[in-house]
């Protein structure tokens, strides 16, 4: 009869195996009395354990690969460093010798205090980290006593290969130990997604179930069981056929969802009451364009071209350029190609010569369209390549960092004169060529219907957008804490740019990282946004979310969060949203 | 002696790793230093200490260094406060 238990899964993959319950030799620890002559070599017999338990820790850590040593040796640091600790050390050290009594039971009596303090803190978390100190004393506790039947020692040797381990509970050392034992998979009793063999198995990528209560009596040695490390779920059955077959089921499962998304690529992009949207691509490279085609981008929404600038201020040549994104436009076949004109400055420095002093405050200062104002030779330098480039397909050019109107009338006015130039010379162009804003300063979103008016589009630009509305330098780790997407002033601002390019008939896109986030495709769907321009990876999953929600539901739900004035209250119906 | 105010910044608050980071790092200065709580000091230099202070993520605490390298100390802990040990910031609530 199969049988279906579940847990909380917190490392993905699944996995067929045979049950291998760890055996945890429980010693039972009594108190026993000391003669006074006893003592002192007593708490030598202590100390004797503690330097044990430091060596056996040291000689896991040494285990660890290097290439996840950092995040795994945390765990064991900790530990080692509780081992030096006086308070762990001294204390049951005095107890020993105030009380007489054995080392096991001084170190049963610490860690019944230590305990005691856990458990009286409020945050959940910080709670269960007793935990640690449990591992710690226990260890020592099983160096004062090793275990009778030797049946542990037996364990640490035995090959695991194909098996999944069950235990209580497993130590950061035991997890690491064990991994070396090639194992299939953990399942724990206890823990949670946050608990150290949770960790530890995702950056051991190991399949890995914890929270299974009873795990050790549902689950048998030797029996053969499949886990999915990722829904939580474990399998088992007498027949290995039909685990088999279930088996099949699941990989079967994670193949159709890739295939379900990949099966997206040539459908429309449509919410079900019929509302169209249009995803793109950003990317920096034309080695890039192969992953836009595959998943059937309608085009690129955001092209980089700052490496043109990277090594020399004055830029690559015109003609230079001009190869790189004609290159470009041919390769996307038809499909529209938006160029952002130079966005340097600010986090992005690259000429340290520059004008002399570095701007205290460079985020606020010559970037961008700014400084492609005061160095017009360079700035028509490169709208002379992106004109000669419109002659082979559909370009966009894009201009960064709009806070003014002036900048908008100068900028147009210097494409006329490359328009010209090029007129004169016989060289072809794209008269009709689009000319688009970055929204992405709060002045620019406030007045966006004025820039919607003079442009032909719109994109939002909501790294920088969130940076300037709530006053935080992105590149200041002292306020990077401060930085959020879901600002009520931010998604303000969002809907604001997005209600005023609908009123001009005019789209509006949006290119930052919150376009590639499926967790905010609804909601930005809601607040009426069409176009969004994503990494290539996340673009059939946006799409996917897309087709299955209605316009109109979301609307109002969107509105709701729009009145919200609580950030944490935001979070969480966006979270809802997300996972509606 | 040096005062200074941080803020626990890193989600999980100071856990046994971030704890450790912090002992790792305090280890390496002469000064005595310390971190308190609601009136509650924990000494930087013990993993034990500092994880009972039960410092979640968002609380303030005030930072003491006092010795002949003090000034360095107090840099280094400043430091790894605001970088959340090592662990990144969350925004607070």
């Amino acid at each position: 009869m199969p049988m279906i238990i579940n847990g909380i899964g917190v490392s993905r993959g699944i996995t067929q195996g045979w049950i291998h319950v760890l055996k945890r030799g429980e010693t039972k620890i009594v108190k026993r009395d000391l003669a006074p002559d006893e003592i002192e070599s007593e708490v030598e017999r202590l100390n004797v354990a503690l330097e044990e338990s430091r060596k056996q820790l040291r000689e896991v850590r040494d285990m660890v690969p290097e290439k996840m040593r950092q995040e795994v040796t945390g765990f064991l640091d900790a530990h080692l460093l509780m081992l030096d600790d006086a308070m762990l050390v001294d204390m049951p050290a005095e107890m020993i010798r105030n009380e007489a009594c054995n080392a096991e039971w001084a170190l049963e009596s610490t860690l019944e205090q230590l305990v005691a303090v856990f458990e009286s803190m409020e945050d959940a978390y910080l709670r269960t980290r007793q935990n640690d100190v449990q591992h710690v004393i226990r260890k020592v506790q099983e160096n004062l006593t090793p275990s009778d039947s030797g049946e542990e020692a037996q364990d640490r040797e035995r090959d695991l290969t194909g098996r999944i381990v069950v235990a209580d509970d497993l130590t950061p050392a035991d997890t690491v130990l064990i991994q070396h034992q090639n194992v299939a998979a953990f399942v724990t009793q206890f823990g949670s997604s946050m608990s150290h063999t949770a960790i530890l198995a995702r950056s051991l990528q190991i399949p890995a179930v914890v929270g299974l209560h009873d795990a050790g009596m549902l689950l048998e040695d030797g029996e053969l069981v499949l886990i999915d490390g990722h829904g939580g779920t474990i399998l088992c059955a007498d027949d290995a056929g039909w685990l088999v077959d279930q088996y099949r089921g699941y990989q079967r499962a994670e193949q159709e969802r890739v295939e379900s998304l990949m099966a997206l690529r040539d459908k429309p992009t449509i919410t079900r009451d019929k509302q169209s949207v249009t995803l793109k691509c950003n990317i920096d490279l034309l080695e890039e364009i192969p992953h836009v085609h595959e998943v059937q981008a309608e085009g690129i929404g955001l092209y980089r071209t700052e490496f043109f600038y990277l090594d020399r201020p004055e830029g690559a040549s015109a003609d230079e350029q001009y190869e790189v994104y004609r290159d470009l436009v041919k390769a996307l076949d038809g499909k529209p190609l938006t160029i952002r004109t130079l966005d340097l400055g600010a986090d992005k420095e690259f000429d340290p010569d520059y004008e002399g002093a570095i701007a205290p405050n460079p985020a606020l200062g010559l970037r961008a369209i700014r400084r492609s104002l005061q160095n017009k030779p360079v700035f028509m330098a490169q709208l002379r390549a992106i004109l000669r480039a419109s002659a082979h397909g559909p370009v966009h050019v894009m201009l960064p960092m709009l806070t003014n109107i002036s900048e908008l009338t100068q900028s147009l006015a210097l494409v006329r004169d490359c328009q010209e130039e090029l007129e004169g010379e016989g060289i072809p162009y794209d008269p009709e060529i689009k000319i688009g804003g970055m929204i992405e300063v709060p002045a620019a979103a406030i007045s966006a219907s004025v820039f919607a008016r003079h442009l032909d589009f719109l994109s939002i630009g909501t790294n920088d957008l969130i940076q300037y509305t709530l006053a935080i330098d992105r590149v200041d780790d002292q306020v990077h804490y401060l930085f959020d997407p879901l600002h009520p002033a931010v998604l303000f601002l969002i809907h604001h740019t997005i209600e005023a390019g609908r009123e001009a008939g005019k789209p509006v896109g949006m290119c930052g990282e919150m376009a590639s986030n499926p967790r905010l495709t609804r909601l930005l769907v809601g607040l009426g946004l069409r176009e969004f321009s994503t990494h290539p990876g996340s673009l059939l999953e946006i799409k996917q979310i897309i087709n299955h929600v209605s316009y109109k539901e979301l609307k109002n739900q969107c509105q709701e969060i729009l009145a919200c004035t609580h950030p944490e209250k935001i979070h969480d119906m966006v979270e809802a949203l997300a996972q509606a | 002696m040096i005062e200074k105010n941080a803020t626990v910044v890193n989600k999980l608050g100071l856990h046994a790793r971030a704890a450790a980071k912090l002992v790792s790092e305090a280890s390496q200065y002469q000064a005595q230093m310390e971190i308190e709580k609601e009136g509650k000091r924990a000494n930087a230099k013990s993993i034990m200490s500092i994880m009972m202070l039960a410092a979640t993520h968002g609380t303030p605490v005030r930072l003491f260094t006092s010795g002949p390298d003090e000034e360095e100390a107090m840099q280094a802990l400043v430091a790894l406060f605001d970088s959340g040990f090592g662990e990144g910031a969350e925004p607070c609530p």
